[in-house]
């Protein structure tokens, strides 16, 4: 006589692995590709023309589809699903079943390029959530692209040249935007580039959780993040001094390029890249690609509420009728320490001489012929106590007490190194009596407000002694 | 039977061959008779490890609920899974994570199977635990078991070692990260050096970090390693030390049973009782000669009453549990996927990179003092357990759950002093910080020896050491330090798995963490 409890014991837990196991063995028989491709051999059945036709589909086995890529270290299942994919009967077939668009798979043969490589998504996956990789909870980096960022995956072995004439003219306005919209003025791409945003090389082969995704709406995606910071860089980033000003069709253009900035590169042998000479790049394209992003027209100069600082207005007449060119490559070669301005030499961020002289000649077109008169400030005896009595009735209300402007100041910031250490007072003395046309600055001198040369040297004497404490 | 050709006896024999076959087998006939049934035990190489007769006490459930008995079936089916899931796998850094992938998707059952895996591997920690509370509680380690005991300790740490070097494996981000948490474990002595300063002489945390990782980065050479301890070495050595364990336990006389047994009427559920067909002698003689060896080995006296045949009262007791085992894993496995996140990457750091659940106790200590939490309290923690049965020497209550009454109070006033205290600390320290915080320029070497988590065990050292002094017994000390012990173990965890959030911040649910 055997023990009841463990005969019973025995026997129920039999039963729930007996249970468990058939439950197992079903789930893995049945998955979710089999019944799309079950589903794809009846239409193929029903639509068939002929009797060969049909008996041929009657013959097509359900089995697991894998294309093998040993050049781009990529194993593509999608075809499980996507059955129809190199099917012309297909056409007009129903996701998943339908044929590819266009005909792209005929110079880009499934068996050599698999589908990842343009798509993104998890090859390996054989179901569908986890094969499009949507969900932070499938832990994939890469989900499956959106169609109107597609074209970022030509860039992998297209040239630009061929790109705008065949079929990649939105990665090409990306391209485009990113040159004329500044954005190297921030970010470093290939070494060269300003500092103050995040080099954007390989962004687009970062992992999701290289993001800040907490105020992305919808799926947190690298390209929804992306595209969500250019429309509004600090809802995504609160603390963002990043000065874009896209439209929505803009954001995604620009989303698609970025996305060419990857780390990983095909094998040579995918690559089709003309290597075209390099444009020519005049002034103004250097201006487009490095300086627009916070000086824009150039013309007006105006306090900004992002970079929390009056951003001086560099291609103003009266400006540049005061500042050579010796001043102008001084400026920019060095930057301006405390503030956003970068030094733009080529140890710093990059650019070459010849660059920076080109820039200059755009700055400078349209400065006055005629010079700005000498003001001699050397010889003048000054009076610094003169000149803060006059510095605070005449400038403290633009330019802040102390010189220090502020938030919602007219004036830019006196007190900071380059009007401090690197401009001549002479350059400084000019721009108080002769002003800045274009600008609030008024021109203080005998013909305009009426202080005297004598009076504006105290001032300018003033002011130099504002310099910041460290 | 000369007259028989060779061709009729070689048909006699085919048609014979299914009983020569389980004779030849069994070699003791049809298991009919008590005699046959016994000597199926000895003369079987897998059996005999087991004893011919078994006490009753041994299989009433609720005296073992067949704690080391399944946690040895998780370790049977962690072997074969591993084995199987071996096939497939590669230790490399460029490919394991592409293999997991792989056995996931388009290896029949392999999602399945790697999922047993892994739940079987930490069910094997469960299950280990309580068995060694089953063991303490009835005071098992007593009696000549005492290096058995401690062969339970080394046991526990390589069962540790096995699930930690397994959670390597796959190569993604839980696997990096928690790869550079242990070995900044394994480095963590640096902080007592680094207090003495003699770490430029003496850097043996550096020199144990850079044995394990195979370098000063963790990369291919690390996987290596980890890969090699996980499929060869640690299995090697448990394997080694859980025949030792099982041998003691047979040449100990089995489990431990109460010196007073009772059979009460229950117990006919359990067992079927011998089956006595007439004799010499009475029941209680029928032992052998081989039952009168030295040692403990033979039930003798009346404890003969108490026993029945192994075969089959103790194997279907065992294969019932092996079944309970298999399903429960099953079902578990079926309906909990193994978590598996993305790639490795040493640039993005998982906030908060944690250890696998069942180090983060130890990790939750370590974010107190990374020497006590890494070292010198998990030291302690082992040294105490390997020493219970040397220094608890009363012999008296073995085989009775908490001993007696007393055992029961002092076992519940342990749980509910230790419960208070244990999150009384960590209240403390959640709300007002620590010696750091008060104080930033406090010498390090104050906060290793003056911290929460050694706060804790002083407490815990210190109760014991009363409630001995108290009742006068080494064996209610050691239950009272034993049950704090337990308590902690799964309050730190608890903390360190459901109160931790990025920075090693409390949060009150993961819900609240700061999305990154």
């Amino acid at each position: 006589m055997l023990s009841r409890f463990y005969l019973s014991l025995l026997l129920l837990s039999g039963l729930v692995f007996i249970a468990f196991i058939t439950l197992a063995t079903y789930r893995e028989l049945t998955p979710e590709w089999k019944k799309y491709q079950a589903e794809y051999r009846e239409m193929l059945i029903k639509n068939a023309k002929d009797e060969a036709a049909r008996e041929k589909a009657r013959r097509i086995k359900i089995e697991q589809q894998q294309i093998y890529l040993a050049g781009l270290k990529r194993v593509d299942r999608c075809m499980n699903c996507h059955i129809g994919v190199d099917n012309p009967l297909m056409a007009d077939a129903k996701v998943p079943f339908k044929q590819h668009s266009g005909d792209y798979l005929k110079n880009h043969p499934p068996d050599k390029f698999g589908c990842t490589i343009c798509h993104n998504g998890q090859g390996r996956a054989t179901n569908k959530k986890e094969a499009h990789g949507k969900g932070r909870d499938t832990h994939w980096d890469f989900p499956i692209l959106p169609f109107k960022y597609i074209q970022n995956s030509c860039a992998q072995c297209h040239d630009y040249e061929t790109l705008r004439h065949k079929g990649g003219e939105m990665v090409v306005k990306g391209e485009r935007l990113f040159r004329e919209k500044g954005c190297k003025g921030c970010h470093k791409v290939n070494g060269i580039g300003g500092d103050l945003g995040k080099a954007l090389d390989g962004i687009g082969s970062q992992p999701i959780a290289y993001f800040p995704m907490r105020h992305v709406v919808g799926e947190q995606t690298t390209y929804n993040w992306l595209k969500q910071h250019y429309l509004d860089p600090r809802a995504i980033v609160p603390d963002s001094e990043m000065r874009v000003f896209l439209t929505e069709e803009e954001s995604d253009l620009l989303t698609t390029y970025i996305l060419t900035f990857r780390t990983t590169e095909v094998p040579r042998e995918y690559r089709r890249i003309r290597y075209v000479p390099e444009r020519r790049v005049d002034g103004e394209s250097l201006y487009k690609m490095y300086c627009i992003a916070c000086h824009s027209t150039g013309k007006v100069s105006v306090y900004d509420e992002i970079l929390k600082r009056t951003i001086p207005a560099i291609m103003n007449p009266a400006f540049l009728k005061n500042a050579d060119d010796g001043t102008l490559r001084k400026i920019i070669k060095e930057g301006r320490k405390g503030t956003q301005m970068t030094a733009w030499k080529s140890t710093a961020a990059g650019l070459t001489d010849g660059e920076i002289n080109k820039l200059i000649r755009y700055i400078t077109r349209e400065r006055p012929d005629e010079a700005a008169e000498p003001f001699g400030f050397a010889e003048f005896k000054t009076d610094p106590k003169h000149g803060k009595e006059l510095y605070d009735v005449r400038c403290a209300l633009c330019h802040g007490e102390k010189g220090k402007g502020g938030k919602g100041a007219l004036g830019i910031n006196l007190t900071n190194p380059v009007v401090q250490k690197e401009l001549d007072p002479e350059f400084l003395a000019r721009t108080v009596r002769d002003g800045r046309s274009g600008t609030p600055m008024p021109p203080f001198g005998e013909e305009g407000l009426g202080l005297s040369d004598q009076d504006i040297a105290d001032i300018v004497s003033y002011v130099r002694t504002l310099a910041q404490k460290k | 039977m000369g007259d028989m050709s060779g061709l009729s006896k070689f048909k006699e024999n085919l048609l014979n061959l299914k009983n020569s076959f389980l004779a030849s087998f069994l070699r003791s006939g049809r298991l009919t008779s008590d005699k046959s049934k016994a000597s199926v035990m000895f003369n079987n190489f897998f059996l005999h490890i087991q004893g011919v007769k078994t006490h009753i006490n041994t299989l009433r459930p609720t005296y073992t609920f067949g704690l080391g008995l399944i946690t040895f079936f998780l370790f049977v089916i962690v072997v074969l899974s591993g084995v199987l899931l071996m096939i497939y796998y590669h230790p490399s850094v460029e490919e394991a994570y592409n293999k997991i992938k792989d056995i996931i998707y388009v290896v029949f059952g392999g999602r399945l199977l790697r999922n047993i895996h892994k739940w079987s591997g930490e069910g094997m920690i469960v299950f280990m635990i309580l068995h060694m509370a089953r063991v303490f509680y009835t005071g098992s380690y007593k009696k000549g078991r005492e290096f058995n005991w401690v062969i339970g300790v080394v046991l526990m740490i390589l069962v540790f070692g096995l699930n930690l070097s397994g959670y390597m494996l796959p190569w993604d981000q839980l696997a990096y990260w928690a790869l550079l948490i242990v070995a900044n474990i394994i480095q963590s002595p640096k902080e007592i050096t680094d207090s003495l300063g003699i770490t430029q002489y003496f850097d043996i945390g550096g020199f144990f970090k850079e044995l394990f990782l195979g370098g000063t980065v963790a990369g291919q050479e690390s996987l290596t390693r980890v890969y090699l301890l996980h499929v060869w070495l640690l299995p090697l050595f448990l394997f080694i030390f859980l025949a030792v364990h099982f041998w003691r336990i047979r040449k100990d006389g089995g489990l431990t049973k109460p010196d007073e047994f009772e059979r009460v009427e229950g117990d006919l559920s359990y067992v079927s009782p011998p089956e006595k067909k007439g004799g010499l002698f009475p029941t209680y003689k029928t032992y052998g000669l081989m039952e009168l060896a030295h040692g403990r080995t033979p039930a003798v006296d009346k404890d003969v009453e108490n026993t029945v045949l192994s075969w089959p009262n103790l194997l279907l007791a065992e294969l019932a549990v092996f079944m309970l085992t298999l399903a429960g894993v099953l079902v578990y496995a079926y309906y909990v996927d193994a978590p598996l996140k993305e790639l490795a990457n040493p640039l993005i750091p998982e906030n908060p990179a944690k250890a696998p659940w069942y180090f983060l106790g130890l990790q939750e200590l370590l974010s107190y003092s990374a020497f006590m939490g890494g070292v010198g309290l998990p030291g302690l923690a082992l040294l105490g357990l390997a020493l219970i049965p040397y220094l608890d020497r009363e012999q008296e209550y073995v085989g009775i759950w908490f001993s007696n009454r007393q055992g029961r109070i002092v076992a519940l006033q342990a749980f509910v002093v230790g419960t208070i205290v244990n999150i009384g600390i960590l209240v403390f320290v959640v709300n007002l910080g620590w010696f750091r915080d008060w104080w930033p320029n406090v010498p390090q070497m104050l906060i290793t020896l003056v911290n929460p988590g050694n706060i804790w065990v002083a407490f815990m050292i210190a109760w014991s050491a009363m409630v001995m002094k108290r009742t006068g017994s080494t064996r209610m000390g050691a239950i009272a330090l034993f049950t704090m012990f337990l308590v902690s173990y799964v309050i730190f965890t608890a903390m360190g798995t459901y109160f931790r959030g990025p920075n090693w911040e409390f949060f009150w649910s993961k819900s609240q963490w700061p999305i990154h």
